[in-house]
């Protein structure tokens, strides 16, 4: 952004500030008692994004330090030929944990928690929409991810490698448990992640500070919001292909068992749809916080702002082409894969451009030699390599040569690390002071960055050289004389680099990080962006009206008016907890959110979803079964309180503004979390059906196998019918349900139970109709395939019945009325999302084998 | 969110989005055809997986180029008072569609260089 622009800008406001001097006596009081966090045993039931957010890094960096000490265990072992250290079953779990650790309950874990404590800040929102649905998440990821770890300790530790590729993890050829702790528990933790994605995208979209429009969003959020989007939809990929395995494991379902016409490479293609997007996934995060200390560092906006959002956007986009250059070794056609070779080339040039826009602002500004800054250079250095060898594997025939050798290991260990963890450790050093009383140390930080850049280097640089003359990975070792002993050896020598340089980090950290309740370390930086305003608990005491990307540089006395309540919103309008909610492009001030406080039930429904998971895995069905009934329990308990509606009329929050306490349709939050909900679940439908289309395409002359019957046209016209019907009661029921007057009128239960009968008959009908004609799941592919999706709309159906009676019970209790009706708009949402998924199912399970006429 | 911003996000996302569709098309139709042995099948002369994989990529640059014109109108005849948000967006798309162009180019040469289902 250039200087005349934000000037401009800044002149087109009124200079009169919203709210004037001196504030009434109580308003700051009140709002600090509204933000209180629990005391005592309680304390753990805090909700709000400064606790859950450092509760929820600190855990992440807890992976981290694990999955690096099994990887130190690893490079022990590697680091003479022959070696007797640890068996070869131990190893197989070893790396196996070091991927799955670090990838799920490290990297995407990290980047999330990093961003539930920093979006409200640098947005000056007062916290995330949904701020038990962040606690939910913490929770249920730090149970399930430390009780996933000690299975190490028991043998019991997954070891197919961090993908898992069937036929070796399939229940032939892994009997056991481990493969299970690894479907059931990563699953799972997946599923916090997407609630992380949509708090995300919510929180990005509708809580921004008032006039801090598009174009003034800081990058990271940008990123955070492109990285939510790519975990909406690329890991229902991952959760189906987890459900299509473990069902397959635990039923025998052959989905990848190719005698019985499924196929392995189906598990592939799930996988890496996930797990290359993954990468950005990570990685633009890193960016966004990169793109935040740079201008920092150099004292200069940011060069190309819109040129980096436009990479950013491509990225999200381009890295979904890419995800069949991990199976260049499968044997597709040559052009199919030379489509991803282009995908993967081409995703190389926005990437280039963050770099160059990185650049060209430290060449426009100042840069200080701090920690940050090297940390920064660091990562531009092994990124960029990493990057290049990148480029080299993109290229189907190098790929070819060094495919699972450790040129790959050197490859993936540069771009994550110099992609995903400098950053980390950059924001580590540039953030603390914004949540701690005392910034780190600056000197031991170059001690820290030493060691790491170079342990970095003398580890992974000359496994380059080991892959190239033809060290397989995950060997767990190798016999002399195969000229591989001195690289490996010189890699373990700087794996413990890299260690001691993370150890003398914690020791800084222990030192001197010190949680920062009202004092925090202060804007140590000169930093241009909202999180350096004076904050506590409830963030900021008013919500500034922003005129540029670089508020704190652009209006000087921001601080001080923010911190006098001059701007929006300095108390509390409804006596509880509230951010602004703003409009999605211009961000004008909407509604005044009424946010949830501390409660137990996020933290009991998340141990309880947890232990419903686990549980299953050591197959204690019966208890497992509680939990989930539990879980469920205690998610209703959760909502019951929420969707408050209009407490009290619309509120000044200055400047001659009042708004609602309560807002209903496209407009409130929980709508857009809803529909990117739909997004999800859709997504998880569409790979099924993919699934489902590539099984046939494997299946020449035998989609439906010979003998098969296929039901009669009757079921599925009935089955429509009453889908049709249920939702068109529904749609009348919301028809009911208006007007200005706040009536709740009788018919509204009484349509959504008729409703409820119709859609629970349309997918009764549809299971019967294909267990009539004596269809097998376990035979072939093709029943697995149909019964996977009609189980698939019962869930959904199921789901759909509990929004259901819950809305009839909130309208019984006095709860639901035709003004306070978010409850019912959100059913009514997944309503026609499951009656449009089931319409498709049907046309597909049916239509399609008559459509191909079995060819 | 109003239609008009819906509309203007979907036209500064036309041109990824015209790749996203091209890229299903053809990586789609091309392990469908080689997949089922239909690839010997031609049209006008030209063998399908090659002619389908040179129509999506046409029909995608079209879309990219249409939404680059697009956005550089609009971003034209906003005067002004333009609001920021507008002209960010007819920018970005500007961009966006830009990039588009090149990335579909590039994704579509594999069909001039290679067989069909070799």
């Amino acid at each position: 952004m250039n200087a005349p622009e934000r000037s401009e800008a800044f002149d087109e406001r009124d200079p009169a500030l919203p709210n004037p001097l001196p504030r009434p006596a109580g308003e700051f009081e009140a709002l600090k008692k509204a933000w209180e966090a629990p005391r005592g045993l309680s304390f753990i039931t805090a909700v709000n994004n400064t606790y859950v957010g450092l509760w929820y890094v600190g855990t992440a960096f807890l992976f981290f330090i694990l999955a690096g000490i099994l990887s130190l265990i690893m490079r022990v072992q590697l680091a003479t030929p022959e070696s007797d250290f640890v068996g070869h079953d131990l190893y197989n779990q070893l790396f196996t944990m070091h991927g799955t650790v670090m990838m799920f309950l490290f990297a995407v874990p990290a980047v999330e928690a990093a961003s539930v404590y920093l979006l409200p800040n640098m947005q000056a929102a007062r916290d995330l929409p949904f701020p038990r649905l962040s606690a939910y998440a913490f929770w249920a990821y730090f149970v399930g991810g430390l009780v996933f770890f000690c299975t190490i300790f028991f043998g019991l530790a997954p070891n197919g490698g961090w993908f898992m590729y069937p036929p070796l993890t399939g229940a032939k050829y892994s009997p056991a448990d481990n493969a299970d702790w690894w479907l059931l528990g990563i699953g799972f933790i997946e599923i916090s992640a997407i609630a992380g994605a949509i708090e995300i995208i919510v929180g990005v979209m509708k809580t921004r500070a008032v006039g801090m429009s598009l174009d003034k969003m800081p990058v990271y959020s940008w990123a955070m919001l492109v990285f939510a989007a790519m975990i909406v939809i690329g890991f229902p990929a991952i959760i189906l292909g987890t459900l299509l395995l473990e069902m397959e494991r635990a039923f025998d379902w052959p989905f990848f068992i190719a005698e019985r016409g499924g196929d392995p490479l189906l598990w592939q293609h799930l996988f890496w749809f996930f797990g290359h997007p993954e990468v950005y996934i990570i990685f633009l995060p890193a960016t966004g916080m990169v793109s935040m200390i740079v201008p920092a560092m150099a004292q200069t906006p940011l060069v190309g702002y819109r040129l980096v959002v436009l990479a950013l956007v491509a990225t999200g986009f381009l890295s979904f082409g890419l995800w069949v250059h991990h199976m260049f070794a499968t044997g597709l056609p040559k052009m199919s894969l030379s489509f991803f070779s282009a995908a993967s080339t081409a995703v190389a040039v926005p990437s280039g451009i963050q770099v160059f826009a990185w650049i060209a602002t430290i060449a426009s500004g100042r840069m200080k030699l701090t920690t940050p800054s090297l940390f920064i250079i660091g990562f531009l250095f092994i990124f960029t390599l990493g990057g290049l060898t990148g480029v080299m594997v993109a290229m189907a025939p190098f790929d070819w040569q060094a495919h699972d050798s450790y040129f790959v290991v050197a490859h993936l260990h540069y771009v994550l690390i110099g992609g995903m963890v400098f950053p980390l450790f950059a924001a580590f050093y540039y953030w603390v002071p914004v949540a701690s009383k005392y910034a780190l140390s600056e000197r031991v930080g170059r001690w820290v960055f030493g060691l790491m850049f170079v342990g970095v280097n003398v580890t992974f640089l000359p496994m380059h050289i080991t892959g190239l003359i033809g060290m397989p990975r995950r060997v767990y070792t190798y016999p002399v004389g195969m000229g591989w002993d001195a690289l490996n050896l010189v890699s373990t020598i700087g794996s413990f680099m890299i260690a001691a340089g993370v150890a003398l980090f914690i020791v800084d950290f222990a030192r001197r990080f010190r949680i920062a309740r009202d004092e925090n370390a202060g804007n140590v930086w000169n930093a241009s962006t909202l999180e350096w305003l004076p904050n506590a608990n409830y963030n900021t005491r008013s919500i500034p009206i922003v005129a540029s990307r670089d508020p704190l540089w652009d209006q000087p006395k921001l601080s001080q008016d923010v911190q006098d309540g001059r701007y929006y919103l300095p108390g509390t309008a409804t006596g509880g907890r509230e951010t602004l909610v703003t409009s999605p492009f211009d961000a004008r001030p909407q509604y005044i959110l009424q946010v949830p406080g501390p409660g137990w039930q996020p933290l009991l429904a998340a141990l309880f979803t947890a232990a419903f998971f686990l549980l299953l895995t050591v197959k204690m069905v019966l208890l497992s079964a509680t939990c989930g009934v539990l879980a469920v329990f205690c998610v209703i308990w959760w909502l019951w309180e929420t969707d408050p509606g209009p407490v009290r009329p619309p509120a000044d929050i200055g400047g001659g503004i009042a708004v609602p306490v309560y807002a209903t349709g496209s407009m409130n939050h929980s709508w857009w979390a809803m529909i990117v909900l739909m997004v999800v679940t859709g997504m998880v439908f569409t790979c099924l059906i993919f699934s489902y289309l590539f099984l046939w395409l494997v299946n020449p002359a035998a989609w439906p196998p010979q003998g098969t019957l296929l039901p009669e046209g009757f079921s599925p016209f009935v089955s429509c019918t009453l889908y049709v019907v249920g939702a068109a009661l529904i749609a009348y029921a919301s028809r009911t349900l208006r007007g200005e007057d706040r009536r709740s009128p009788r018919a509204v239960p009484v349509l959504i139970a008729a409703a409820l009968l119709c859609v629970g008959g349309a997918a009764a009908m549809d299971l019967w109709a294909h267990w009539r004609t004596g269809l097998s799941p376990s035979a072939h592919a093709y029943g697995a395939a149909v019964y996977a999706i009609v189980s698939l709309q019962i869930f959904f159906v199921l789901t759909t019945l509990i929004m259901g009676l819950y809305t009839i019970a909130r309208w019984l209790a006095g709860r639901l009325d035709s003004v306070r009706r978010t409850t019912f708009d959100n059913m009514m949402l997944f309503w026609f999302y499951t009656t449009g998924q089931g319409l498709v199912a049907l046309a597909v399970v049916y239509g399609f084998p008559r459509l191909t006429g079995g060819v | 969110m109003s239609g008009r911003r819906t509309g203007q996000v979907l036209l500064m996302l036309a041109g990824l989005i015209a790749w996203a569709v091209q890229f299903t098309v053809i990586y789609g139709v091309t392990s469908t055809l080689c997949g089922r042995e239909w690839a010997d099948v031609t049209l006008l002369g030209v063998g399908i997986v090659h002619a389908v994989v040179a129509l999506a990529t046409l029909a995608a640059l079209i879309v990219a180029a249409l939404s680059f014109l697009g956005s550089w109108r609009i971003h034209g005849g906003l005067g002004e008072t333009a609001a920021a948000p507008d002209r960010f967006i007819s920018q970005a798309g500007i961009l966006i569609s830009g990039l588009s162009l090149v990335v579909i180019l590039w994704q579509g040469i594999p069909a001039f260089i290679l067989p069909a289902c070799a």
